[in-house]
């Protein structure tokens, strides 16, 4: 899995690449360890180029959704594949995580 | 043995109150001037000198001493230096000993030779003190080189054959984990009358963290279950066993009164909270009225069950909901259908259909669920055994990436002739 960081204005985005599971937890707390560092007060998790993502995987995103609204900062979900938008449907992720298919969208749901 | 074979000459008795820093060095020469004349100038420059008057000699003094340098003349009655070169290169205890080859000569045809037969170096006979001295110490150099290496390999040797006895014992106390966890899991067969139970389960490691019941709850009920643990390893493995524990059917009647599922999952979801390191359950929990076939189920983040009946496609029993620890609060609804006789229901883990080909496309619910349809004239295990393959096949490979479980439960028809069909 590669990770990429970009900052915009409004917070930061990560642009992962590969698979987001058990096995590759580290790589994802280390980028979003960082951008905590840097007082990122949304923080935006791109899931375009994630084909899968697992039970690990999934409560990884939503440890680090409730480690974010304890520092009154958001995690947001950004364009996620299909199969993983049902795995993620089927565990009701969007009601703790917002999900968005346009990253302007996103940028602006925390400005708003 | 001569007697100068064994004995040491010049100052070892002096240096032996630092007997880690005075090399020993094996002169191994037949020609008794040569051999005193060469010990003597060794022995001046401070190291302790071991006389041998022949090859054989020679052999079985270096293989007591272990001497850090072997001096050997070339020229020798019997076995010569570099036929004694050879002798030492094949003897597992010397093999890697530091060979300085003695000679009269030296020609690139002779060097050659004696560098192929197992010499290090070569000394010429007629050598200046300062090359003596520099040649023994470039030997020496290296002879102390080899050893600690020969010392690191055994220290590592003997940490490998620890850290794999350690492993043994690791690998037997999670074997018998595991079986006491498979002890747990519920015996094929028929658990009640009128229902006929098939499982196959594949932890991804040898302890696996989803585990599953089917369990009579009173002469009416039969209570369903499966358990899917995030994470792996034996972390996920006790998780794991302690929910099945807060399953089980009487610890369940006693705190709740009953097994209906939507209190089943909001008992557990309020003691099982997300961990501090995301780890957490889905669980999907099921009642089953035995007189009527009417089944109550409510799910927590799990992928669900199939409902495959005869006459219809098989259909998914799951609706959203949060995993177990997600949101505190959360509260999970019951759903409920009527089973009639020959309908077969399955409760399974993700590990089962999220395994990837070589290319990395997963095998997916629609080709898991095409198994079952079309597995379903075939026997219950039969069918649960097809989906193992198929998945296997797909992947290309027998062990799954998580753990892979498939619980079948099919009515064989109800004790008083209840189950309509």
């Amino acid at each position: 899995m590669q990770i990429k960081e970009r900052t915009a204005t409004q917070g930061i985005i990560l642009d992962v690449e590969g698979d987001l599971t058990y096995a590759n937890q580290g790589v994802f707390k280390a980028a979003v360890e960082k951008a905590k560092q840097t007082g990122c007060r949304h923080l935006i998790v791109n899931l375009e180029q994630v084909r899968f993502v697992d039970s690990a995987g999934l409560g990884l995103l939503v440890l680090v959704s409730q480690s974010f609204k304890q520092l009154q900062a958001q995690v947001s979900i950004l364009k996620p594949q299909s199969y993983v938008r049902e795995i993620m449907s089927l565990a009701n992720i969007p009601k703790l995580i917002p999900i968005f298919e346009r990253e302007e969208d996103a940028l602006m749901a925390r400005a708003a | 043995m001569n007697s100068n074979a064994m004995q040491p000459t010049g100052q070892a008795a002096d240096l032996s109150v630092q007997p880690a820093l005075v090399a020993t060095i094996l002169l191994v020469e037949d020609e008794p001037v040569t051999r005193a004349s060469m010990a003597a100038r060794l022995t001046r420059l401070g190291y302790r000198v071991l006389e041998a008057e022949n090859g054989r000699v020679g052999l079985d003094v270096a293989r007591r001493e272990r001497p850090d340098l072997l001096v050997v003349d070339w020229m020798m009655p019997e076995m010569d230096g570099p036929t004694f070169c050879e002798a030492v290169r094949r003897d597992p205890l010397l093999k890697s000993s530091q060979l300085l080859l003695m000679t009269a000569h030296d020609q690139p045809a002779q060097i050659a030779e004696g560098l192929v037969r197992g010499a290090d170096d070569f000394l010429s006979k007629s050598a200046s003190k300062q090359e003596i001295t520099a040649r023994v110490l470039a030997g020496l150099r290296t002879s102390r080189l080899v050893r600690e290496l020969e010392t690191t390999g055994d220290e590592l040797k003997s940490s490998m054959l620890l850290l794999e006895k350690k492993q043994a014992e690791t690998e037997a106390d999670l074997q018998t984990a595991a079986t006491f966890v498979q002890s747990l899991l519920p015996p094929q067969g028929s658990p009640v009358h009128g229902i006929a139970l098939a499982w196959e389960y594949q932890p991804s490691l040898t302890l696996g963290g989803d585990l599953f019941g089917v369990m009579a709850i009173d002469e009416d009920h039969l209570g369903l279950y499966i358990l899917d643990a995030s994470g792996h390893g034996v972390a996920a493995a006790l998780r794991s066993a302690s929910l099945m524990t807060f399953l089980r059917g009487e610890n369940i009647l006693q705190l709740l009164g009953s097994y209906d599922p939507e209190k089943v999952l909001f008992e557990a979801n309020r003691r099982f909270p997300l961990s501090a390191d995301g780890d957490y359950f889905t669980l999907w929990v099921g009642q089953l009225h035995l007189p009527t076939g009417s089944l109550t189920y409510a799910s927590a983040g799990h992928p669900g069950a199939l409902l495959s009946s005869a006459q219809s496609p098989s259909r998914w029993l799951t609706r959203s909901s949060f995993p177990l620890g997600f949101d505190p609060s959360a509260r999970f609804t019951n759903d409920r259908l009527g089973l009639k006789s020959a309908d077969r229901l399955f409760l399974f883990s993700d590990g089962i259909y999220e395994v990837p080909s070589p290319s990395g496309e997963l095998w997916g619910r629609d080709r898991f669920q095409g198994v079952i349809d079309a597995e379903k004239q075939t026997s219950l295990s039969a069918t649960i055994a097809a989906c193992f393959s198929k998945a296997r096949g797909w992947q290309q490979a027998h062990h799954f990436p998580d753990d892979a479980a498939v619980v079948g439960i099919e009515l064989t028809g109800g004790p008083k002739g209840t189950f309509n069909g």
